[in-house]
């Protein structure tokens, strides 16, 4: 394997940061592998979402504005990514560890008789080979993966590289529609509940609440101004969403999703181990609590202990002030 | 109508495991073994279609596990499940997402079905990559992360989840759907569903019964485990007991000025 190729995510006329973050990754891997590296950006827009690709170290962008991508779900653009790898030859395919990027991931995987591992970190390259670093069991246990397979998709957590523009060939290439396409996943129509919101597994901050804040209420006021004034998402415990007080969509740990933003701020939860596996590996950790012996107090970088409803408001407020001071 | 509902045995979610420092394996000892948590919704999800389109429907569990695994299978069988499909063969031991999708997928075709119901993840390798890969085996739609499924004659009506809301979506049967805990809670076995579910039948497949075309387990693994290693260790931090909200919110800039958030 010695090309990468690195499958475009994109929302609102731009690539999701996730998929720059890996873009940068692949340049290192490609170097040392002594390949190049392709990027796939598909449906409306992809012209312009490739504009935007040349500012980063890729060689060649494949893309299609071929309206079907937008009309149906997932089954186009394993089509695209499957042509792109077939004609790239044995390659490692990066895509985001996202619902979208696990779906294409795995399907086009399969198409190519190629191994494929999940919510990678990290990776390590040594005779030519590429180790995949993921964590499992919750970070009990960190896990290395190569391929024996010509082919390797891997899929990668968001927040796991920096995103740093390095302008490559950036040659862009007009992939033609593949032949026989009959897809059947009809997207209907698309229900927007949170505009502009960004999801907890892309969020470089999350702000999570738990059974502390008592209802639903704070998360739309408190937790989600803190959030807002870190430029991050809203999280929340098992507890908040079993009680309905947020979305599943939301929910950080073991029947959740498992995270690792460079600041996680857990504002009223206690840390069980069903919380601590969603959230274990994030950079830094801050708890504010009631409870100066609740199980988060035994990980967290810095716990505070205190009324949650009084320091969350006035942490917004500092935040708010020393940007203001700052601009 | 046919269901298949995947399933997988997993380590309790709730136990709070540990590594064994010499061998980098899970400490099995105290551990229960569970049905994924994320697949009891999928039953869940099934258990209600059944309930909706009446007796000629069945619900059948297709598993890849020990022999061990046929008493804990069981609680699938009393939730309501009609019927346990077990592939149980030591060829299967290391098996990658690639070779379980293979093999699920040819137990299933086997079983015969019009819908098929999965998980989105397990709770112990959250790879997330099993229903795709299987959708793909099966070759059928594989309508994922669901919040809502509804079958209306031959087309599944569903919603998918997004970050930022959900996307309205139909597709022909046969399909393959995965849907999320938003779905429902999962029932409990009633008394009444743990007696009848000891005379409910548990099939067990092997290897030879499948036919497969090739080798799946570690020998046939095309993503294999290379190393293992501990996560950085994550010890305890500053705690600090604030008076006031101003007294917390100062602490906590200070703090992330500190290690350059802010």
């Amino acid at each position: 394997m010695k090309d990468v190729i690195v499958f475009v995510e994109h929302t609102g006329g731009r690539p999701r940061r996730v998929s720059l973050e890996i873009a940068t990754k692949a340049r290192e891997l490609a170097s040392a592998l002594g390949g190049s590296v392709h990027a796939v950006a598909l449906g409306k827009g992809a012209n312009e979402i490739a504009a935007q690709l040349k500012a980063y170290p890729i060689d060649k962008i494949h893309v299609s504005e071929d309206a079907d991508v937008d009309a149906y779900l997932i089954d186009p653009q394993v089509d695209y990514l499957e042509a792109v790898a077939k004609a790239a030859g044995p390659a490692l395919i990066l895509v985001p560890n996202t619902m979208v990027g696990r779906d294409v991931g795995s399907r086009v995987a399969v198409r190519l008789g190629a191994g494929m591992t999940a919510d990678v970190v990290d990776f390590s390259i040594g005779d030519g080979r590429v180790g995949c670093v993921s964590p499992k069991l919750g970070g009990l246990t960190i896990t290395t993966c190569a391929f024996t397979s010509d082919h390797g998709v891997a899929a990668v957590r968001p927040n796991s590289f920096k995103a740093v523009q390095a302008a490559g060939a950036g040659e862009i290439v007009q992939l033609a529609k593949p032949s026989g396409a009959a897809y059947r996943m009809k997207i209907e129509d698309e229900v927007v509940e949170a505009a502009g919101e960004l999801g907890v597994e892309e969020a470089s901050v999350v702000v999570s609440g738990g059974r502390g804040l008592g209802g639903p209420e704070p998360f739309k006021t408190i937790v989600k101004d803190l959030a807002d004034a870190l430029g991050g998402a809203v999280g929340a415990s098992r507890a908040a969403v079993d009680a309905g007080w947020i979305p599943h969509s939301h929910q950080v740990g073991q029947t959740g999703k498992t995270i690792s933003p460079s600041l996680y701020i857990a504002v009223g939860i206690s840390g069980a181990i069903q919380h601590k596996v969603g959230m274990r590996t994030a950079g830094t950790i801050v708890a504010i609590n009631k409870d100066a012996s609740v199980p988060i107090g035994e990980f967290a970088d810095l716990l505070v202990v205190g009324d949650l409803f009084q320091i969350v408001p006035e942490l917004t407020k500092a935040l708010k002030e020393s940007a203001a001071a700052h601009s | 109508m046919k269901i298949v509902v995947t399933v997988k045995l997993v380590p309790d979610t709730n136990a709070d495991k540990r590594i064994d420092p010499g061998t980098k394996r899970l400490v099995r000892t105290g551990v229960e073994t569970v049905i994924n948590p994320f697949d009891e919704y999928a039953l869940e999800a099934a258990l209600q279609l059944k309930d909706k389109l009446g007796a000629e429907t069945t619900v059948t569990v297709v598993t890849m596990a020990p022999e061990s695994g046929k008493e804990i299978v069981r609680k699938a069988l009393a939730m309501g499940a009609d019927g346990a499909v077990l592939v149980s063969d030591e060829g299967c031991a290391g098996s990658d997402v690639l070779g379980t999708a293979y093999a699920l997928a040819a137990a299933i075709k086997k079983t015969g079905f019009d819908l098929v119901v999965t998980g989105t993840q397990s709770t112990d390798a959250i790879t997330g990559e099993l229903p795709g890969a299987l959708a793909e085996f099966l070759g059928v739609p594989g309508l994922t992360y669901l919040r809502k499924v509804e079958v209306d004659g031959s087309t599944v009506k569903a919603e998918r989840e997004t970050d930022t809301g959900y996307l309205k979506v139909s597709v022909p049967l046969p399909a393959l759907v995965s849907v999320t805990k938003s779905i429902a809670e999962p029932r409990y076995p009633s008394l009444k569903g743990i007696m009848g579910a000891k005379k409910k039948t548990i099939a067990p497949l092997g290897l030879a019964d499948l036919a497969l075309d090739r080798p799946i387990g570690s020998a046939g693994a095309k993503a294999e485990l290379v190393a293992l290693t501990d996560p950085p260790a994550r010890s305890k931090g500053k705690v600090v007991e604030v008076a006031d909200g101003a007294e917390g919110a100062r602490v906590i800039l200070e703090f992330l000025r500190e290690k350059k958030l802010v």
